[in-house]
């Protein structure tokens, strides 16, 4: 027998519910709903920054606007550096699609072996990985196209160098991150860089930018930096070293090429060079601006500065009389030495030759005071003031420690040291009618205002006996150019082969010369070093002079100077009728 | 009352979707703004990056390699070069060929 329950007559239906009780359920209701109007106030009017914030997170995007960093430019206008846009590739390695087909096609786009990329997007716990900085632009293209998931570009700009290894130690370079890292670039790098701005944005969901917000920050650009150096007269000084020092099988070289009025540096080249764009094999010995970090004994190169000062001070004239004997002098038992006896010179005769035992002779006349502050005032044992990293001082010590032989060996540039820079430099004295004048590597218009070291009279007559030693009879004959009158001195030296400086047969040598032209109203100055030459000829004369012939000759030429001399014409006239 | 409050309701309505409107205008039209401001920087870069690329065409071992090797031209000294005086009718300085 079943038992049911008549739910229709339960006893609990007979009882009469409290009214306390729909009450009570009402109030808590009503709680409820004060609750969450307390909260809905809380958040929207009270507490709103935490969300406004998360909303904003979500559709407002902060972008960077890059500043492009300044080009530099030669004194007419040509570009030597430049920035352009340049991707970088990178992925997500979890992320990305492993389809054989087009990861080989990535692979060749990126131009590395499949292996290499595959070995890149192995490591999946990374969650971002460079697979190539710094692409083309039409290969970024290409990559894009190829919509490969979970790769992806990063817009970055890249310097590019048009001059390439020309002009490579000047204008120097910068590293991925666009920050100067040598030359002009380094010394530069503050005027250069610009400074980034940014705007805040709102993007819909598509991601394009519907609102600004806020302030914007303009970017600043770099301001672009126009040089002294012609682009011409760089490439023409850069070659003509080249050339000179294959030809020598030397192992570096450098030349130096001064605007001799207005002290602008024209060109400054060094061998061997190095293509800015590709440095991946980059040595030392490449990267090395050795016409300004390298020091070495000027040599014969000061020879004109010790007359000159025995000039200024009355001791001679250019036409005294200076016996030097046999070639030989002795001075507190060192004994100093020409290569020929020369006999009774000249003071002039003494230039041209270039006899050691003549200057020192001279040099014993003076006091090593008046010799050390002519030799400071043309700017030896100083730093040169040239915006350039890595410009040494040379060294010339103070004269109270000079003994009398060294004070006879530094009258022709020993014991003392100096870049090939400094010795261009100090040529202003000759060519600047007696004042040192400032060089720089910027563009300037006016004649520079220098120091007056040395009378205008004895300036003038030491250009004539560089041109004499430049001359028949000289110690510089190959500096002679085409047209235009030249002058200048030649140097070679033994370099110290650890302690001394080797034996006979296992020397090296270094040759430079320094000259200007044309020689009466000098308009360049040019100085050129060859480092080691070992095919046989090693003379500053030899080696040097002619590479300061032709650029002095294409120089002058691109300068549009007339030349001073009378030379033999070539022209065959042809006198063809034109066609009507 | 209520004709008049009827009629505000309806303007309230009618300002407040051409509001809606003018704003999705005003978004579009941004956008637009700045997109032709991004073509006109990618420009500004395309024009940067062909000069430099003119100029790696024009460097001066380029053409003197083209101009010695194609055209067989030869570096000038001033032995074949005829100078010409400032002044008209001026002798030149240096003697050279017929004028």
């Amino acid at each position: 027998m079943s038992r049911s329950i008549a739910y229709t007559s339960s006893p609990l239906l007979a009882s009469r519910t409290p009214v306390w009780r729909s009450k009570l359920i009402v109030a808590a209701i009503a709680l409820a709903f004060l609750g969450l109007a307390g909260r809905a106030v809380y958040i929207q009017v009270i507490a709103n920054d935490f969300f406004q914030k998360q909303g904003e997170v979500r559709f407002a995007r902060t972008l960077a606007l890059p500043a492009n960093r300044g080009r530099v430019l030669d004194r007419n206008g040509l570009i030597l550096a430049s920035s352009i846009p340049a991707p970088s590739i990178w992925a997500i390695p979890e992320d990305v699609e492993r389809d054989k087909v087009r990861l080989t096609q990535l692979a060749k786009l990126l131009d590395m072996p499949l292996s290499e990329l595959n070995k890149r997007l192995e490591n999946e716990d990374k969650s971002f990985v460079w697979l190539k900085r710094q692409v083309d632009e039409s290969v970024g293209q290409e990559i894009a196209a190829l919509r490969l998931k979970g790769v992806y570009q990063r817009k970055e700009y890249k310097r590019q160098y048009p001059e390439g290894e020309a002009a490579a130690h000047v204008v120097g370079f910068t590293n991925v991150e666009d920050i100067g890292q040598e030359g002009i670039e380094l010394a530069f790098n503050k005027e250069l860089g610009g400074r980034s701005g940014s705007r805040r944005v709102i993007k819909d969901r598509l991601g394009r930018v519907v609102e600004d917000v806020g302030e914007q920050i303009a970017p600043v650009d770099g301001q672009d930096l126009q040089l002294s150096v012609d682009s011409k007269v760089q490439f023409v000084a850069y070659q003509k070293l080249r050339e000179a020092v294959l030809l020598h099988k030397a192992k570096a070289g450098s030349v130096v090429v001064l605007d001799a009025i207005t002290g602008e540096v024209l060109a400054l080249a060094n061998y061997p060079s190095y293509v800015p764009d590709k440095r991946q094999s980059l040595t030392g010995a490449q990267l090395r601006n050795r016409a300004i970090t390298d020091t070495f004994e000027p040599g014969s190169v000061m020879k004109p500065f010790t007359v000159g000062l025995a000039l200024e001070m009355g001791r001679i004239t250019p036409l005294s009389l200076i016996d030097t004997g046999t070639g030989r002098l002795t001075i507190t038992g060192s004994t100093i030495s020409d290569t020929h006896a020369n006999g009774v010179l000249t003071a002039e005769g003494v230039i041209q030759k270039s006899s050691n035992v003549g200057t020192a002779k001279l040099a014993m006349q003076m006091q090593p005071r008046e010799m050390w502050e002519l030799f400071s005032q043309a700017g030896f044992g100083q730093k040169p003031k040239i915006s350039f990293p890595g410009a040494v001082s040379g060294k010339l010590r103070p004269y109270k420690t000079w003994r009398p032989i060294e004070q006879a060996t530094m009258s022709y540039g020993y014991g003392l040291s100096a870049s090939l820079f400094q010795m261009a430099r100090s040529y202003t004295v000759f060519s600047h009618d007696g004042q040192l004048i400032p060089a720089t590597m910027l563009k300037s218009a006016e004649p520079a205002v220098g120091v007056t070291v040395l009378s205008p009279r004895t300036a003038g007559q030491i250009r004539k006996m560089l041109q004499m030693a430049a001359g028949p009879g000289g110690t510089g004959q190959k500096a002679q150019t085409i047209g235009y009158s030249v002058g200048g001195k030649s140097g070679t030296a033994y370099k110290q082969i650890g302690k001394g400086y080797g034996s006979a047969g296992n020397r090296k040598y270094r040759g430079w010369f320094v000259g200007m032209a044309p020689i009466e109203q000098p308009r360049v100055i040019v100085a050129v070093m060859i480092d080691e030459p070992s095919a046989g000829q090693y003379y500053g004369g030899a080696v040097a002079a002619p590479v300061f012939s032709e650029v002095v000759q294409q120089t002058l030429r691109m300068m549009g100077v007339q030349p001073d001399m009378a030379v033999v014409p070539q022209i065959v006239a042809k006198a063809e009728e034109e066609s009507l | 009352m209520i004709r008049i409050n009827l009629m505000l309701l309806l303007a309230v309505l009618a300002s407040a979707l051409y509001l809606v409107n003018v704003q999705y205008e005003s978004r579009r039209l941004y956008t637009e703004l700045d997109r032709a401001r991004a073509e006109s920087r990618r420009l500004e870069t395309d024009k940067e990056r062909l000069q430099v690329e003119k100029r790696a065409q024009a460097t001066p071992a380029r053409v003197e390699r083209l101009a010695k090797l194609r055209l067989q031209m030869r570096t000038t000294t001033p032995a074949i070069t005829h100078y010409m005086g400032d002044v008209p009718g001026a002798l030149p300085m240096v003697a050279g060929g017929m004028p």
